[in-house]
């Protein structure tokens, strides 16, 4: 960064964390926080026992660890190192400023019988209904009654279906491999497993595969989910194996169907207040390359979803908050009060949530903003501006970046910094062939394009323009290539109705490491132009 | 505030063809708020203007006014206007008729088509509150306008046409006097509503809504 340091400030974070979710994963999360030396409130229902999931006494005693039973997150406001949270008890409402705020999202799981064509019974089980069974020793009494108990003897089996209902996760393969471990040890048993799509990217979930295998569960990869037929009494479940060349049938004793995570209205209730995203199927947070899983798009709030987040969370709490002072770049973004009308477009289009009003005017903070400037494009009063790209300095690269080469098309592509400027330098290191009227506009983000420095490229002379943003899902501001491929569309509007035809600009998405794509796509554009 | 949309370019091109020198006004209040005429939109209308008019030779000027409303604002004008053979104001109807009435000596065009007055439902996203009609009934009828809202404008409602919660003209179209049925009877109000207000006979009105070129898929997207 080019920022002048003479303009870092320092700013005050408060130290203290609110845990939201008291589940095990809550508990967990705000036992390694104190153990960073924080003082955690932890709010929600309790779930599980707090010294089981790593709060020692001193921690409850001396109140490090706060649990709030109970207690509901109400109203949200500020910004990372203060956040200024309005908590609820009922009737009973409490204020309270915290440094951080961490998710422990309470999922729930919903029985996908109905994919299998099977309605729940006595003999036909969700994942949860049957854990609960083997937890009360129900498959051990049975196997008891069934009259024998003899090792050799397998009287009741037990068939696990999963990963044809749903494309499947690590969490619930892992879930039926400890199931059918179990039953292969209850003597008198024996499980079989049925997978359409096996996924053991967790931790331990190979070795327990591995154990269950040699125990002697049979597991069958068909290819297709296998035929089900379900009676009053019994279950037959039929595949085509295809080493024998034949049908395999068989008639469980119990048949256990897979579960599917529910988010939960609750989840989703939390994450809209405090302005987080999720992801497409609802989970927190949303997916980032840029940033470390635990993370949100919002500095400052941090998600734990299970034991290894909640250790990474406190990691990641102590980096942020420190000693409670942070050296931050004050004019990375700055509104000017004069011109802001306060219309509030930068405060619903920052991604980062580090937008705020006061006093007449907006505010960022400089400790939550990342830079990215999608607030400074969309601002309709040119209020705000960022330290590093002015847009008179824009303006002036803009200029700069129009050359007339005699054979060559003059192009300006404005390039991301984060992937299409590393795509273009390393193109050109690499000696790919570039037109040689090509010139790249560094910015920090695609959403920091304005509709105005796209027509002032062309009124500076430019044949042709090229926004360069990150591939979909993949932008560090969450969507500042969404903003400029809709600014883009729209310019290429405009630019028909002038008659001039919406070839000479084009939007594309590119990683830093597709030099050669990189260099053909513009290749490709220049011959358009030409 | 009011609501407000940029002309079509070719309509805006037709207009300030012939003029040597145009000043693009914009105005810092309603309009900005609502991405048709702040400094933003008058730099991009300028730079379309430029590309437009770039063999024959058209200038355009900058200027975006606290509010064109205010004739204190205007008369920071006074002395740059004489310089321009025209001016072209990115402010709604009444900044555009304020702006040429103190400058009567010179055309002043409008670059924008004023809407209505609405709220902001999302950046760039705007609805239709209040038709100004003079007569506010909105104390009788539970804060729910049944002017802009209902199809019929009715003062009193709802009439046959509601249906299920809906307007008979569309089903996302709510019945004004459902809404209004809704609100005063969870106020314990509903006695209100047998009141009868002199009858109006605007037709074939439902509220406007506007979403500013570019923001689409956004809204799309928020749906």
């Amino acid at each position: 960064m080019m920022t002048d340091k003479s303009n870092m400030v320092d700013i005050t974070l408060n130290k203290d964390v609110l845990v939201v979710g008291a589940g095990s994963v809550g508990l967990e999360t705000a036992s390694k926080i104190a153990s960073q030396g924080y003082k955690v409130s932890v709010i929600g229902q309790k779930t599980a026992c707090a010294r089981q999931s790593g709060c020692t006494d001193e921690m409850l005693n001396s109140g490090t660890v706060n649990i709030m039973q109970d207690v509901v997150l109400e109203d949200v406001a500020g910004v990372t190192g203060d956040f200024r949270v309005t908590l609820a008890k009922g009737e009973e409402k409490m204020k309270a400023v915290f440094g951080a705020v961490v998710v422990a999202p309470n999922y729930s799981y919903a029985s996908l019988n109905g994919a299998y064509g099977l309605a729940l019974s006595d003999r036909v089980m969700s994942q949860s209904q049957f854990e609960a069974f083997m937890d009360s020793d129900g498959l051990k009494k049975v196997a008891a009654d069934s009259g024998s108990d003899a090792d050799d003897v397998e009287n009741v089996i037990v068939a696990f279906l999963t990963g044809f209902g749903q494309e499947g996760d690590p969490v619930s393969t892992g879930r039926a491999l400890k199931s059918a471990l179990a039953v292969q040890k209850t003597s008198g048993c024996k499980a079989y497993i049925y997978t359409g799509n096996i996924k053991v990217g967790a931790k331990g979930l190979e070795r327990i595969f591995t154990e269950g295998r040699h125990a002697g569960v049979v597991c069958f990869k068909p290819s297709v989910m296998p035929e089900i037929e379900q009676n009053s009494d019994s279950v037959k479940i039929s595949i085509t194996d295809p080493v024998v060349r034949s049908t395999i049938e068989l008639e469980p004793d119990y048949v256990v169907v897979e579960e599917a995570l529910v988010v939960g209205q609750d989840n989703l209730d939390t994450a809209t207040l405090l302005r987080i995203d999720t992801d497409l199927d609802g989970l927190l947070p949303s997916n980032n390359v840029h940033r470390f899983p635990v993370r949100s798009n919002r500095d400052g709030i941090f998600v734990a979803s299970n034991s290894v987040d909640a250790a990474n969370v406190a990691l990641r709490i102590a980096e942020l908050i420190g000693d409670g002072i942070k050296n931050v770049s004050a004019d990375q973004a700055k509104v000017d009060e004069e011109r802001c009308v306060i219309c509030l477009t930068c405060y619903r289009s920052c991604p980062h949530g580090a937008i705020f009003w006061e006093n007449g005017a907006a505010a960022i903070s400089p400790a939550a903003c990342q830079g990215c400037g999608i607030c400074a494009s969309e601002c309709p009063m040119d209020a705000i501006q960022l330290g590093d790209f002015t847009d008179e300095s824009l303006r002036k690269s803009v200029k700069d970046a129009v050359v007339s080469v005699e054979g060559s098309p003059s192009i300006v592509a404005f390039c991301c910094k984060n992937s299409a400027l590393e795509a273009g330098e390393a193109a050109a290191r690499f000696g790919h062939n570039m037109p040689a009227g090509f010139k790249m506009v560094k910015v920090p983000c695609a959403g920091k394009v304005d509709v105005e420095f796209i027509m002032k490229a062309f009124v500076e002379g430019a044949d042709g323009v090229m926004v360069a943003a990150c591939h979909e899902g993949n932008c560090k501001a969450e969507r500042g290539n969404t903003y400029a491929k809709w600014r883009v569309n729209e310019i290429q509007k405009r630019l028909e109705n002038m008659g001039l035809g919406k070839d000479c600009l084009c939007f594309t998405t590119i990683a830093s490491n597709m030099a050669g794509e990189f260099a053909a796509k513009v290749n490709a554009f220049a011959d358009k132009l030409a | 505030m009011i609501v407000a949309e940029r002309k079509p370019f070719d309509e805006i091109r037709s207009m300030v063809a012939g003029y040597k020198k145009v000043l693009t006004v914009g105005c810092g209040t309603c309009v900005a708020v609502c991405l048709a005429g702040g400094s933003k939109e008058v730099e991009t209308l300028n730079a379309e203007l430029n590309l437009a008019f770039k063999k024959d030779g058209i200038e355009f000027g900058a200027e975006t006014l606290e509010r064109q409303c205010d004739m204190e604002f205007l008369a920071e004008l006074d002395t740059r206007v004489d310089e321009y053979d025209a001016l072209l104001s990115m402010a709604c109807g009444a900044g555009i008729q304020f702006l040429a009435e103190r400058f009567s000596h010179k055309p002043v065009l409008p670059a924008v088509n004023t809407s209505f007055i609405g709220v902001n439902l999302d950046v760039g996203w705007y609805e239709e509150k209040c038709r100004a009609c003079g007569q506010c009934v909105l104390g009788m009828t539970g804060g729910v306008c049944p002017v802009t809202m209902c199809a019929k404008s009715l003062f009193n409602g709802p009439c046959g046409g509601t249906n299920k919660t809906s307007c008979e003209i569309h089903t996302d179209q709510p019945c004004a006097w459902f809404k209004i049925y809704e609100r005063l009877a969870a106020q314990g109000r509903l006695d209100q509503i047998i009141e009868i207000s002199p009858a109006n006979d605007w037709s074939n009105q439902k509220p406007r809504t506007l979403i500013q070129p570019g923001y689409e898929e956004r809204v799309k997207a928020m749906r």
